[in-house]
């Protein structure tokens, strides 16, 4: 190999590694201020368990029904926090000015991108770590033999509920009624994760067919693949400076 | 409001294109309302497939040509592209809401329930929702480059998503098998197909015509918006819209 083709892959090596440690710097910085204030951490908490109870009244006293409703339910809290999450991950930045200093710094806007999506998602599986076993419980359903592969399935629904909602919580960051403007974008985009989400979960807990399992955990797979890479891809195009 | 301006008359290929829209759009109706002949199945029911299909058909073309336009901003930053990507999302959004409709009336008398979670009537329903999200967004940004850019990429996320929505909504519907009709070619008498087939053209035809008319009246509005703005000079404070 000669001096020059190695020189350049060092220079290539380095420009990954700088922008890797962009990634996970400003991804650190946005769980750090979570740690301080626990905005987030409270109300995406109470939303989710709020969720879950209020669910079980609407739905009532019959025990086959919610055992078969769980993963359904479970999702859709997850799906509604994923928004309070990547929508106030924007908000506090902007707040305060923050956001324009960020887009400042020598990196691509992908990093930034990529950053706030580490954030989110890693919170978000948080979420959906703990509030599986709650879910189970409440909700009266079994736990079933395959169930130790749950966590694939958070994983790879909270990253494409994640990848979504961070790409569009920029895109409607500067817009009015935001809020409102967020789901109503996300959520149909979104539907493919759900289905996959919740169809894999039932599968994995016995509900369903655990064969069924597989086809839905590879659309997933697929999705969170397609997106993360197209959001990464534009999302210096939807950033408003 | 305060004075007139003479606008372009229409030219006259849009015109001719207007015209024979109307007489075949008359021509597509009386094949399939009088021509074709009752389904053996669904009798006169039949005759809403016509319409019901060839919209679908249409609509779905209008979203992957929305997209490739934005992309065509994108890559160009021509306006022209972000009114012929707006263009085709009017019609896609309009057709789409009309496959609903027909697609609705259609299923009740035919499965006798409004909505079945049928995988394409499902694609449309999300499709309809990711169009009306793209116009919201449009309608919320002033600057005419940032409300192309962030238009053309929901446009293409909107094309992204439809075999996403698509295997999704099919797998679903196999967990919870409903009544469908299964419309083909192959099992369709050659005279119906031949109905289809005329009245897909038909609708393609209203589309070309709108599409057309719509980015004609984007030009002008921008030309007519440049005009001003040479005008008017430096006014401050001055909120600008395409």
């Amino acid at each position: 190999m000669s001096g020059l083709g190695a020189g350049l892959a060092a220079d290539v090596a380095a420009d990954v590694a700088a922008d890797v440690a962009a990634v996970v710097t400003i991804a650190r910085k946005d769980l750090l201020q979570e740690v301080r204030s626990r905005a987030v951490t409270v109300a995406t908490l109470f939303f989710s368990a709020v969720t879950l109870v209020m669910m079980a009244f609407a739905m009532g006293q019959d025990a086959e029904l919610l055992r078969r409703s769980a993963p359904g339910v479970l999702w859709v809290a997850l799906a509604f926090a994923g928004v309070i999450t990547a929508a106030q991950s924007y908000q506090s930045d902007l707040e305060e000015g923050a956001f324009d200093q960020l887009l400042l710094y020598p990196v691509p806007r992908a990093s930034v991108f990529l950053g706030k999506l580490l954030a989110n998602w890693l919170f978000l599986l948080a979420l959906g770590l703990l509030m599986t076993p709650v879910t189970l419980v409440l909700y009266g359903a079994p736990a079933g033999p395959s169930a130790w592969l749950l966590p694939v399935t958070l994983m790879l629904g909270t990253l494409g509920f994640a990848v979504v909602a961070t790409f569009y919580a920029a895109l409607t960051a500067n817009l009015q009624a935001r809020e409102a403007l967020l789901p109503v974008l996300m959520f149909p985009v979104v539907v493919p994760v759900l289905l996959g989400a919740v169809r894999s979960s039932e599968a994995l807990i016995g509900l369903q067919n655990t064969v069924l399992a597989g086809g839905w955990l590879q659309l997933l797979a697929a999705f969170d693949l397609v997106y993360f890479v197209a959001c990464t891809a534009v999302f210096h195009l939807v950033v408003e400076e | 409001m305060s004075q007139r301006h003479e606008a372009p008359a229409r030219p006259r290929w849009l015109r001719m294109l207007g015209l024979s829209t109307l007489i075949l759009f008359g021509v597509g109706a009386y094949l399939a309302l009088a021509v074709s002949p009752p389904d053996v199945n669904q009798g006169q029911l039949i005759r809403m497939m016509y319409a019901h299909v060839s919209v679908a058909w249409v609509s779905f073309v209008a979203v992957i040509v929305t997209a490739l336009y934005g992309m065509a901003f994108l890559w160009r930053g021509r306006p022209v592209d972000d009114a012929r990507a707006v263009a085709n999302a009017e019609i896609a959004t309009f057709f789409a809401a009309l496959t609903l409709v027909s697609g609705m009336t259609y299923s009740k008398p035919t499965l006798n329930t409004w909505w079945t979670w049928d995988a394409k009537l499902t694609l449309t329903a999300l499709m309809f929702a990711l169009l009306v999200g793209y116009f919201v967004v449009r309608g919320l940004i002033d600057d005419p480059t940032r409300r192309g850019r962030v238009s053309a990429v929901i446009g293409v996320i909107v094309a992204v998503s439809l075999p996403f929505n698509y295997l999704a909504a099919a797998w679903f519907r196999t967990l919870h098998p409903t009544l469908s009709v299964a419309v083909t070619g192959v099992t369709m008498a050659p005279i119906m197909l031949v109905v289809l087939l005329f009245n897909v053209g038909v609708a393609a035809l209203v589309y070309l015509t709108f599409v057309s008319e719509r980015v004609r009246i984007a030009r002008l509005e921008h030309a007519r918006l440049e005009t001003r703005e040479r005008r008017e000079g430096d006014t401050p404070g001055e909120v600008v819209r395409v």
